[in-house]
């Protein structure tokens, strides 16, 4: 009995101490803000890291502790359903509309400088009800990579709109080369979609806009160059992503975001490569932006203090400093070539943000998306009809605009 | 479950006052375990019933959400006449269903055959070969996922395995890229009979029942799935083969002795010692085995997400996802519904294993 | 192998008159090769795993399969290397000793406090008559079938709730008891004999008394066994600490760090560092257990022969 009481008491004892060690409270005069993210590459979390020490040693009075965490949605997500959210965060795009549902954003937009210079676009992505929440911190778009080696071999020039696409594609064809690789993903496909004039809802997302013939016609158009044998999925070429097929050399083309670059450097620092903006469908250029912002959080204990840091993250300044690691662009139009004159190749993305579009669905919405992939490989595999699949998706989508 | 409550024998001679006192040392003993499991597992699971009855999207304190009755619940079934939360619902059903048959009884039957063989009574360096098959058991199952991502990459060490054996034996091998394939197996195999669903006969492409077409439902699970199911069977099949060697050594010798004086041959004795004296080891492998299955998760959240093309989707991946995503109301109703298919499988189990075992 | 054992032997000797000792061999051989190869396909994962974690990155990509370093393109050799480790250990965000500290400090603190209370409800269950043993005998069988996930937000908002998060507490208190131990604990106070309780009884010992001076030194079995599954299980588990923590990562355990260091190496797995940071959450519980293993084995053992 005697021993068990020990090991009871030295436990509490541990404990304790334990308890005692963890950080207390801290002295009242300065304003304490965690900014919360999910961790990307080393390079971007030490630079990250490094504009927050500045800013910290800078001011004295509002410190910031940076916490990126691993399974950043269930986090940020139990932090707000506790009511104690972090005092700025990022948002995905893709969940903005879900978070102003439910009320968990402060609308700062207002309150910051010179909004009128985030490109229309992104501020559109992170504006509801007519109100801007929160300040696009930078952005990715898709464009077109080609193997340059293979073009000039084939004396082709990189392709402008869908015709010369699938002329370049049927044409560098051979060999075990692919002309160009296509995932059945709806993230890619949706750019063609909008290239084609189609939409996917009405703006107001009430019901579904996607059983058009502008869509037949980009589905037909991204599955018939499948079908017809001038491209392959990354599955079918054994490769994890598109960029892996690319940087492989196993297709001439590909269509990606401005993440592919660092990895075709790292991984494939010999390949010839250049991006050119998507070519354009009948209905114009389209491209799609993928951006997430710093929110603060509707019951923020210190909305000045995060405001006013949020405020300098997305300011020219602290975005240059953010943006110059060349990975993600700027979301400020007066940064541009600034940016453009140390990132010369990246160009063509970031002319994308003058006509992408936003990846941004309601909540719920992934079952549609799952729905647009699955019908996107049965079309690729033969087994469903563009008009078919189309109508589908309609069928699903709507049951779930329904049902909000 | 597997035991009923015991008789508590009849103890003569209390007074009421040792009755009072044995019932105050009841609820002392049993208090601090019952606080924590109260507040920690019952308080949770309580709220998390409450929820399955509201919209709560998980983002709001759960308190401002609205109660919608039953509909998270019809929606499930289709009961509402809507299909998208239905048809996912039944994907994942048949997903976790062809998980759950190919791993239950292959690491049942993998483990009582290595413990057979660990038994033997000449066997040497049997601690040896306990601690091997034990070890992957003691690893934390976000590593085995870590690890297994990498040994089954396209370019890894599984497909050299493979293509070097392929190879010995004069084969040709096309490495499979595992952790992306979603092409069901039991298609996979209709296709070297030149069965394709181009060539199926078309009641088998054509009629669709709840969501899925009777060609879909019988595609049996995915090239990816495969790997996770190798995965599972890998790491708990060394528990499994110490728990039936545990229950096999428990076996009195004298048994067996006295049925071969009487003349019975090996396989009388198996049939008749080792099998009944089994059955509750058995019983406790299969359920603690199903249970494991159904509620998969770990392995699916670090290799596949529910890809490729959703044939990864188990009832506890898309638990997890509608809490994520904004539909938590949702997500806890399909945890409900897991719970009591969980738990009627339990009994059938318990039936089934009861009455072959008594023939 | 086994049958080519079997015909170097004449003819005659075959069937069902076989020499004792051809049988025993072919017995052996088949024996020792089916068990050589599963331990194999067991232990090959980590050993792979472990050799790989040594070599440099490009290596790892271009030869999974080879346990030493293998030759460039250009015909240079690669060369071991400790850069996974090194990264892994000096990762800015994450302080891998700390979570070592971490991981110990909760697996131990849970284990002991588990056994304790545990065994005082598993006893109480099977011995004590009390009102209402019965119905809570059931509740916590039926706690085993849910699905562990739909109770990680609920959780939180009760932690949340005593403001427990990001401190030790909500890494500990919560996991004290649990019911599958609870269970396993009154299943073999069952299996004691009464005699031995009614013997102290008459002796005037009381309940408390006599459960830690008699019966619990008789349980040292089944204790074990759930000392071993609680700290197993406390190690490995990475759904609680993720919900307990919010902002401390000083608090992160072996597994969370792990998935961080996933986190960083983003859509480029970075192999050296993830297999660097396998090896170093899975080496403290491997060096455990293999000081430990006869107590693991048995442990396990005890389970399915109880259940």
């Amino acid at each position: 009995m005697k021993k068990s009481l020990r090991f009871l008491a030295l436990a509490i004892a541990l404990a304790l101490i334990a308890v005692a060690v963890a950080p207390s409270a801290q002295a009242a005069q300065t304003v304490n803000l965690v900014l919360m993210g999910w961790s990307s590459s080393p390079s971007e979390n030490e630079r990250l890291q490094k504009i927050v020490d500045d800013w910290n040693a800078a001011n004295p009075d509002i410190q910031v502790t940076l916490n990126q965490v691993p399974d950043y949605d269930t986090t940020l997500q139990k932090s707000l359903a506790g009511g104690e959210p972090p005092d700025v965060f990022y948002v995905d795009s893709f969940r903005f509309l879900d978070l102003v549902r439910a009320e968990a954003l402060m609308p700062i937009g207002e309150k910051l400088t010179d909004i009128d210079d985030f490109y229309p676009a992104l501020r559109n992505a992170f504006t509801a009800n007519g109100q801007f929440y929160c300040p696009p911190k930078d952005f990715s778009t898709l464009a077109l990579q080609i193997n340059t080696e293979m073009f000039e071999a084939a004396g082709l020039s990189a392709p402008t709109t869908w015709e010369e696409m699938r002329a370049a594609a049927e044409k560098l064809t051979k060999d075990g080369v692919f002309g160009v690789v296509v995932p059945a993903d709806f993230a890619r496909w949706i750019a063609f979609l909008y290239g084609a004039g189609g939409s996917v809802t009405d703006d107001a997302f009430t019901k579904m806009t996607i059983n058009s013939p502008e869509a037949e016609a980009a589905m037909e158009f991204y599955t018939g160059l499948y079908l017809d044998g001038f491209a392959k999925t990354p599955a079918d070429l054994g490769v994890g992503w598109s960029g892996e097929a690319f940087g492989k050399g196993l297709v001439a083309m590909a269509f990606e975001g401005n993440w592919i670059e660092p990895y075709l450097k790292d991984q494939f620092p010999d390949l010839k490569h250049k991006a050119v903006e998507l070519p354009a469908g009948p209905g114009g250029k389209a491209t799609m932006a993928f951006t997430v912002c710093y929110a603060v959080p509707m019951k923020a204990k210190n909305p000045d203090a995060a405001i006013k840091f949020v405020n300098y993250l997305t300011g020219a300044e602290g975005m240059k400093a953010w943006t110059d690691l060349g990975l993600a662009m700027p979301t400020r139009a007066s940064l541009r070539e600034g940016w453009l004159e140390l990132f010369p190749n990246l160009e063509p993305y970031l002319n994308g943000a003058e006509y992408a579009r936003k990846w941004q669905f309601v909540p719920g919405f992934q079952a549609v998306l799952d729905k647009v992939n699955e019908q996107l490989s049965l079309v690729m595999a033969g087994n469903q009809t563009a008009r078919g699949a189309l109508a589908e998706i309609e069928r699903v989508g709507n049951e779930v605009l329904a049902s909000r | 479950m597997a035991v009923a409550a015991p008789s508590i024998g009849k103890r003569g001679g209390f007074q009421l006052s040792a009755k009072g006192q044995e019932r105050a040392a009841g609820f002392t003993f049993i208090l601090p375990a019952l606080i924590i499991v109260v507040v920690f597992i019952f308080l949770p699971l309580f709220s998390a019933f409450l929820i399955s009855f509201t919209n709560w999207n998980g983002l709001q304190p759960p308190f401002e959400a609205q109660g919608v009755g039953l509909r998270n619940y019809e929606r499930i079934f289709g009961l509402d006449g809507t299909t998208v939360v239905r048809d996912e619902f039944f994907v994942a059903i048949k997903n976790t269903f062809y998980y759950t048959l190919g791993v239950v009884p292959t690491q049942t039957a993998l483990a009582l055959v290595l413990a057979f063989i660990v038994n033997q009574q000449f066997l040497r360096f049997r601690g040896f070969f306990r601690v091997a098959f034990y070890f992957p058991s003691i690893t934390s199952s976000i590593v085995i996922a870590t690890i297994f991502l990498w040994l089954f990459n396209r370019n890894g060490v599984i497909n050299g395995v493979i293509g070097g054996v392929a190879n010995f034996l004069g084969l040709q091998y096309s490495p499979v890229t595992w952790i992306n394939d979603a092409n069901g197996i039991i298609h996979n195999f209709l296709r070297l009979f030149g069965v394709t669903i181009r060539t199926a006969p078309a009641w088998m492409t054509e009629t669709t029942i709840l969501g899925q077409t009777i060609w879909q439902w019988i595609s049996g699970p995915s090239v990816t799935m495969l790997a996770i199911m190798l995965l599972a069977i890998w790491t708990t099949t060394g528990t499994m083969m110490l728990i039936f060697l545990a229950a096999l050594q428990d076996i009195p010798r004298q048994l067996y002795e006295a049925a071969s004086v009487d003349g019975a041959t090996r396989w009388q004795q198996f049939r008749l010692i080792t099998v009944p004296m089994l059955r509750p080891t058995t019983f406790f492998v299969l359920t603690i085995g199903l249970i494991g299955c159904f509620q998969v998760f770990d392995q699916i959240y670090v290799i596949s997400q529910g890809n490729p093309a959703g044939t990864t989707k188990t009832i506890a991946w898309i638990v997890f996802r509608n809490l994520r995503d904004s539909q938590a109301g949702l997500g806890a109703a399909l945890a409900f519904v897991l719970f009591v298919i969980i738990a009627v499988f339990t009994v059938i189990q318990r039936r089934l294993v009861g009455k072959t075992v008594q023939q | 192998m086994s049958t080519s054992a079997v015909a170097h032997q004449p003819l005659s000797a075959r069937g069902f008159a076989l020499p004792p000792n051809t049988g025993k061999v072919v017995r052996a051989v088949v024996t020792y090769s089916i068990l050589i190869l599963f331990a194999l396909a067991m232990i090959m994962p980590f050993v792979f795993a472990v050799a790989n974690s040594f070599k440099e990155l490009p290596d790892i990509a271009a030869n999974p399969m080879r346990l030493t370093p293998g030759v460039r393109a250009d015909g240079t050799p690669y060369s071991w290397t400790l850069q996974g480790y090194e990264r892994a250990l000096n990762t800015q965000q994450i302080n891998f000793p700390r979570a070592i500290f971490n991981s110990f400090f909760i697996a131990i603190t849970v284990t002991i406090m588990r056994v304790l209370f545990n065994s005082l409800a598993g006893y109480a269950l099977a011995r004590i008559r009390f009102p209402g043993r019965g119905f809570a005998f059931a509740a916590l069988v039926g706690t085993l079938m849910v699905p562990g996930i739909v109770l990680l937000i609920p959780r939180y908002l009760i932690l949340n709730q005593l403001g427990w998060i990001d401190t030790y507490w909500a890494l500990l208190v919560p996991y004290f008891a649990d019911a599958f131990g609870i269970f396993l604990m009154k299943q073999f106070f069952e299996s004691i004999p009464r005699e031995i309780e009614e013997a102290a009884e008459i002796d005037g010992a009381s309940r408390f008394r006599m459960f830690f001076v008699i019966i619990l030194p008789m349980a040292i079995p089944a204790l074990t066994a759930m000392a071993i599954f609680a700290f197993q299980g406390t190690w490995n588990d990475f759904q609680g600490p993720l919900i307990a923590l919010n902002l401390n990562r000083d608090l992160y355990t072996l597994p969370l760090a792990l998935a961080f260091l996933r986190g960083v190496t983003g859509d480029a797995v970075q192999w050296d560092l993830m297999l660097a940071g396998s090896v170093i959450t899975t080496l403290p519980m491997a060096v455990i257990f293999f000081i430990f293993q006869r107590f693991f084995i048995e442990g396990v053992s005890y389970t399915g022969v109880k259940g």
